[in-house]
């Protein structure tokens, strides 16, 4: 499938990055990384790996990532289709395949992963309570209903590709992907994913308590955007 | 008493007048509307009223319905400094946001560059997309 590329943001993930590289490359030599000012051999192992490397001079969080990747990704010759794919491991390429054969076969711009459609491997139930009152607010605010507000696993087709422009850098950025469907007015599709938390990914993924700051900064950009 | 007052007075103004110079003499001055200059002159003036007439801020006080002069002044002070942090987090979000821009338009330049890709296709407005 060489219409589709996969963007990956990548932050002091040495010791899987390259595992999750050679995964998607079974589906795609496509995988841009955007190293976001690692500090240890991330840069290195996506190199090593035969991925695009999108080298952020500075840390600027996920969600800046997230847009350089895309923009990259846009002047790949040839791709039609965009997937972004965590770097921790936790997504699986198979179901990315299935959200890429939707955005093939139904009139949608983009498919988001969720959880909650699907089964969350290893999560705590802390986790799942904190995660249901997210999706709340989400819907709340966004107009956009869905079960899973924070999925990073996404598929979308060139137009989206060419419209979005997340502003938020930090993990506020899926809250402001949905208000963006809202806004731009793509056709959206959820589908069942699974989730695997690895003790690896439980350790590296957002405290609990950050929940806290993505609910304020949401309210803020309403206040700011009236 | 009296000559205290006057030391108190000297220092004050002494200070007013020192940040007019600085704001005067910054280079920067010129991106600054007009209307906040003259708001930021009118502040220096109603200091400078204020210090050589203290009794002046208690008459102001006492018309708006506050007791002591210096309360209202505390009040006029708590809500400056609330509106300056707000301005200020706004002014940095905006900072940030130009710095991401930059450094993003500096890494996919770089990238592009190191795989032979060429840069036209870089961001180009949306409608150039026609195949959504």
């Amino acid at each position: 499938m060489r219409d589709v590329a996969f963007v990956v943001p990548v932050y002091n993930e040495a010791s899987v990055i390259g595992g999750v590289i050679a995964e998607i490359q079974q589906i795609t030599p496509h995988v841009v990384c955007v190293n976001d000012g690692s500090s240890d051999r991330s840069a290195a192992e996506i190199v090593e790996a035969g991925a695009y490397l999108v080298d952020h001079p500075i840390n600027m969080g996920q969600g800046a990532a997230l847009q350089t990747g895309i923009e990259f990704a846009r002047a790949l010759p040839g791709v039609r289709r965009f997937v972004t794919f965590d770097a921790d491991g936790q997504h699986l390429v198979s179901d990315a395949l299935q959200m890429l054969e939707l955005l093939e076969t139904e009139d949608i711009d983009i498919v988001l992963g969720s959880r909650f459609l699907g089964s969350s491997v290893g999560a705590s139930m802390s986790k799942r309570m904190l995660l249901k009152a997210a999706v709340r607010f989400s819907n709340l605010t966004s107009g956009v209903p869905l079960t899973d507000a924070h999925n990073g696993l996404r598929a979308f087709n060139r137009h989206v590709a060419d419209t979005l422009e997340i502003t938020a850098p930090d993990m506020t950025h899926a809250s402001e992907i949905i208000e963006l469907i809202a806004r731009n007015n793509y056709r959206y599709r959820e589908v069942a994913v699974t989730i695997h938390y690895t003790d690896y990914s439980t350790a590296k993924g957002q405290a609990s308590v950050n929940a806290v700051n993505i609910a304020i900064d949401t309210l803020l950009r309403k206040v700011t955007q009236l | 008493m009296i000559e205290g007052q006057f030391i108190v007075q000297a220092l004050l103004i002494g200070a007013t007048l020192f940040i007019i110079f600085v704001a005067i003499r910054s280079r920067t001055a010129h991106g600054v509307s007009a209307s906040k200059k003259l708001l930021f002159m009118l502040l220096m003036l109603v200091m400078v009223a204020a210090v050589l007439s203290p009794g002046l801020v208690t008459d102001v006080a006492n018309l708006v319905g506050v007791g002591r002069g210096t309360d209202l002044v505390l009040y006029l002070l708590a809500v400056t400094f609330a509106f300056y942090v707000v301005n200020d987090y706004l002014r940095a979000q905006d900072n940030r946001d130009q710095v991401n821009r930059l450094a993003r338009r500096i890494a996919v330049v770089e990238a592009l560059e190191r795989y032979g890709i060429s840069h036209r296709e870089v961001p180009q407005p949306p409608e150039e997309h026609p195949d959504a």
